[in-house]
């Protein structure tokens, strides 16, 4: 760059030839020189405002055209998160034989947090607080600020208060879908149910497992996703299920009972119509097992399968059966039945020391329930052979029930099989088992000889099973099983409209320390109906009964269960389709009249 | 030089004054601000206490602290600047250790009568700063490195210290405004060609170093910024309000749902919605033409600024009034960026329509000096 100089030499000179200033020569070019410099700093100055310029309108282009882009987009909402919200299986269905729901799912939503989405922790826990009463929103809040990225709040929530916490409108709240088991019908076959709870457990979905009953037994059944349209069908008929609870609910309260359980099977199939155990629950909000006691005491244990007694007189039935099987005897058969009868060191003795001898007929051993009778039969038997019996009747095995309680059930045996063991068994003593294999065994009886094996499914055609007992042997124990009720210890079982055969049992509780209370029973009544053609069988099991109706406290069978079973079976007869049979009474209300 | 000559040639005394205030850009940034109001009353579901009367309130008062300033000489301004820098950097400092924490960053400072972020007060003082420093400086020595270092370390110790608060929206903001500033006082483009230069190169390779041995960056910080490129990839967490915002705007089309119409904003799907993302409700409830009127307003008042920085000779002044402008430019120009996506979400709100009072008192302050800067200029 060439700079002009700002005192000239030759301008100077000239000037001072003239008598000028030279200094106003050097101020002229200063002025000059920075003019220049002014007007170049200024053009640099402008060519940056115009670059700057240039570069906010395309900032402004590109927010012009970006807004114009959105307006013109179609708004749509996001969809990715819900890719791996479908709930990959659904459990199925649980439905009475007819079809009727006994066990169902519900969509309801899981809660969770993202504490570190939340904007105001505090507020979040105060509101969520205020929503749950149980829940207390200091702690809330101090688990939301202690750093944790995710944390469950609450499994289930009801659409109100998932609607509330929507309302808190909090990002850091945040709902899943979950399926939950649902029993709409509160506690009825709550012991057939079981239950249900979560398993794993995802954001998106959780699996529902069974814990117990037939939802645990046949899990996989109900969680094969093949089989997910199609509800499971149980043999259970919700209507009878529901008297039966109502009445044996009833009966327990009226004779004192601490427990009680009823099975109404019918023989044919093995189906169970009906299965209840008292005390229950809801299986919508299972309790939680008794930690210390008797496990036998809690709600949750089912008499019915679980529970594992002497079933006392009832058991005399299979020797007769046996014994007229065996041709031994028949019906009519005299049987030496002196009491109290000695065998080694022991002494048999009646119910209140009777004595029914010298001679008693074998309908007779049955209809006055007599210890010394069955015992001289399964004398004649033998051991060996009552095992035999026994065991095809099922009585040495866990019941194949489908439910998961069931296989731990198991009869409780003698070690050893003596005679004595042989005499006891006979008529119900020293060996224990469960109310449905009792169920099964009259089943045999009633359905002309065929063993059954006991089935909660719903059933289309009878279950082929072996025959164990000929079909005249059946009829002939059915006979004498109506006479017990017609004329001997189950007088109460007689139903109008319907006849009923049964044998009662009374069993003395064994204490734990050995030996027998004297004031606790195990009262059963087994009966099976309508006696012309046996089809249904009804075991009725109270545990510690005591009637208190009459002028002194009663414990025998025929006091306790035989009234409720014969309550059942008036309501249940008619809901099982059955025709009552008028029995006309003597007409005594007519007289002949000759003209 | 006549006596009148003299009083027309120099800035008006007295009451005089109130002639001479750029009272277009007045009206402007009333403008502005009412549709900040009517959107704060429709955020509010109808409700005029919430925020829109207290908004109100807080722009008065900033109108009359801006007249206070506008009276003051702008040379009495100048002297001032290495002071108000100077107290700047102090609060700057005092937060760090007596600031309270809110939103998860320590920005506020109490100051008895109000709640004020230091980094505010240092957008206007550093812009005051450096056009002093250029004001006094030869202009020969503008673009002598040694004379580009100092500003260069005027900027860089307060965007640190904004940066660790941490407020990366502000520190951005503070490097932008500061370097406009450098532009337009005629610094060398080499150095803005070489700094732009590094930062992309800076940028390539980290983006470069995923996934190799050297990664420069942690995983969950590259999964970031997959977000704001993507942000339907996670679109309950971090893509979560700027995928809502996009719905706003797209559903409010060309000529949006109407007034308090909104269903977006106006049910809480959206965070923030009162403050940063206040844009989403003026594009939804008017659409497009509300969006680019907003648009319009903003560059007249850009405009309005830069137009009076030409006319006025004083170099502090024209440097001071576009440093504002550009301060200004970097703050909605941010914030519509980030609520339609096309920035990372920083915390920015929308000037003088977003709800607060801070920032609000701050810029009409900085009008304030932009309005000294027009009153008292050499004519």
């Amino acid at each position: 760059m060439i700079r002009t100089p700002l005192r000239p030499l030759a301008r100077i000179l000239s000037a001072r030839a003239k008598g000028e200033n030279p200094d106003a020569i050097e101020r002229e070019n200063l002025r000059l020189r920075h003019e220049a410099m002014r007007d170049k700093a200024r053009t640099r100055a402008e060519l940056r405002l115009l670059l700057l310029g240039l570069a906010f309108f395309m900032a402004y282009g590109v927010i012009g055209a970006r807004m114009g882009l959105l307006a013109a987009s179609e708004p749509m909402e996001p969809r990715a998160a819900a890719s791996g919200a479908q709930i990959l299986s659904q459990r199925a269905d649980i439905a009475d034989r007819n079809g009727r729901i006994l066990a169902t799912n519900m969509l309801t939503h899981s809660l969770y947090a993202h504490p570190r989405d939340m904007v105001d922790p505090a507020r979040v826990a105060r509101e969520l607080a205020a929503i749950f009463p149980d829940m207390d929103a200091a702690a809330l809040e101090r688990r939301f600020t202690d750093g944790r990225s995710f944390m469950w709040i609450r499994k289930v929530l009801s659409p109100e208060q998932m609607q509330k916490v929507h309302e808190i409108g909090d990002p850091g709240l945040l709902f899943g879908p979950r399926e939950m088991r649902v029993y709409p019908n509160g506690d009825l076959a709550a012991h057939v149910l079981g239950g249900a709870s979560f398993g794993a457990e995802g954001v998106h979905s959780a699996e529902v497992i069974g814990t117990a009953g037939i939802e645990k037994a046949l899990d996989a059944r109900l969680r094969d996703p093949a089989q997910a349209g199609e509800p499971l069908m149980l043999s259970i008929d919700m209507t009878i299920q529901a008297a039966v609870e109502e009445i044996l609910g009833a009966g327990m309260q009226m004779m004192n009972a601490k427990g009680a359980a009823a099975i109404l099977m019918d023989s044919r199939t093995g189906e169970i119509l009906s299965l209840a155990s008292l005390p229950d629950f809801d299986p919508n909000d299972r309790p939680n097992p008794l930690v210390k006691g008797d496990p036998g005491d809690s709600p949750l244990f089912n008499r019915a399968v679980q529970g594992v007694y002497e079933l006392g007189s009832t058991f005399k039935i299979f020797a007769t059966a046996q014994a007229m099987e065996l041709g031994l005897v028949n019906a009519d058969t005299m049987v030496d039945a002196n009491a109290p009868m000695q065998w080694g060191k022991h002494r048999i003795k009646e119910f209140q020391n009777k004595n029914y001898g010298p001679l008693l007929s074998v309908t007779d051993v049955i209809v006055k329930s007599s210890n010394v009778g069955t015992a001289r039969l399964a004398l004649q038997i033998g051991g060996l052979r009552q095992q035999a019996f026994l065991k095809s009747l099922g009585f040495f095995d866990p019941t194949p029930l489908e439910l998961v309680e069931a296989p731990g059930a198991k009869p409780l045996l003698p070690p050893k099989w003596p005679e004595i063991v042989t005499i006891t068994t006979s008529y119900g003593h020293g060996m224990s088992a469960s109310p449905m294999h009792l169920a099964a065994a009259y089943a045999t009886i009633a359905n002309g000889g065929i063993a059954v094996k006991p089935t909660l499914l719903k059933r289309d055609t009878p279950a082929e099973g072996v025959r164990v007992l000929s079909e005249p042997v059946a009829r002939a124990s059915v006979d004498m099983l109506r006479q017990v009720v017609t004329r001997g210890t189950a007088s109460m079982a007689e139903v109008e409209g319907y006849a009923v055969a049964g044998k009662t049992g009374t069993a003395d509780k064994p204490k734990r320390t050995g030996g027998y209370y004297k004031d606790k029973v195990i009262n059963t009544f087994a009966a099976m109906f309508p006696a012309d053609d046996p089809r249904y069988v009804l075991i009725v099991t109270l545990d510690e009964p005591v009637n208190t109706m009459g002028t002194e406290p009663r414990r025998t069978a025929g006091w306790t269960a035989v009234p409720v079973a014969a309550e059942i079976i008036r309501r249940s007869a008619p809901l099982l389709g059955l025709r009552p049979v008028i029995e006309l009474g003597p007409p005594d209300g007519i007289t002949a009249v000759r003209n | 030089m006549s006596f009148l000559e003299y009083r027309i040639k120099t800035a008006p005394t007295g009451l005089r004054k109130v002639l001479y205030v750029n009272w277009a850009l007045v009206l402007l940034l009333t403008a502005v601000a009412a549709i900040g109001w009517l959107m704060l009353y429709s955020v509010a579901g109808g409700n005029i206490e919430t925020w829109a009367e207290p908004q109100m309130k807080r722009y008065a008062g900033g109108i009359v602290v801006m007249m206070i300033i506008a009276f003051v000489p702008i040379w009495f301004w100048r002297n001032m600047s290495a002071i108000a820098y100077g107290v700047a950097l102090l609060l700057l400092v005092a937060v760090e250790f007596f600031g309270h924490v809110g939103m998860g960053a320590q920005r506020w400072i109490n100051l008895g009568f109000i709640m004020l972020q230091p980094s505010e007060l240092m957008k206007i003082a550093l812009v005051m700063f450096l056009a002093a420093y250029y004001d006094w400086l030869d202009i020969r020595k503008t673009s002598h490195p040694l004379w580009v270092l100092i500003p260069v370390i005027a900027i860089l110790i307060p965007t640190a210290l904004v940066l660790v608060q941490p407020d990366l929206g502000t520190a951005i903001l503070l490097l932008a405004g500061g370097a406009v500033v450098m532009f337009c006082a005629g610094v060398s483009w080499i150095y803005f060609a070489v700094v732009i230069a590094a930062g992309g190169g800076l940028v390539a390779t980290v983006l470069a170093s995923r996934g190799t041995s050297w990664q420069l960056l942690h995983d969950y910080q590259f999964r970031r910024i997959d977000t704001f490129l993507d942000p339907t990839a996670d679109p309950l967490g971090a893509g979560y309000n700027i995928i809502q915002a996009q719905i706003a705007l797209g559903s409010g089309g060309w000529t949006g749902k109407g007034f308090m119409q909104g269903t977006q904003s106006r049910l809480n799907f959206l965070p923030e919605k009162h403050t940063d993302f206040i844009f989403t409700t003026l594009a939804e409830e008017f659409g497009f033409i509300g969006g680019i009127s907003l648009l319009i307003l903003y560059a007249a008042i850009i405009a309005f600024c830069v137009i009076s920085a030409l006319q006025n000779k004083d170099r502090f002044s024209s440097l001071l009034i576009l440093g504002v402008a550009a301060n200004f430019f970097f703050y909605f120009a941010v914030n519509m960026a980030m609520v339609m996506g096309l920035a990372p979400v920083v915390g920015v709100p929308l000037p003088l329509v977003s709800y607060g009072g801070s920032a609000m008192l701050v810029l009409l302050a900085a009008f304030g000096l932009v309005q000294s800067a027009h009153v008292h200029r050499l004519r």
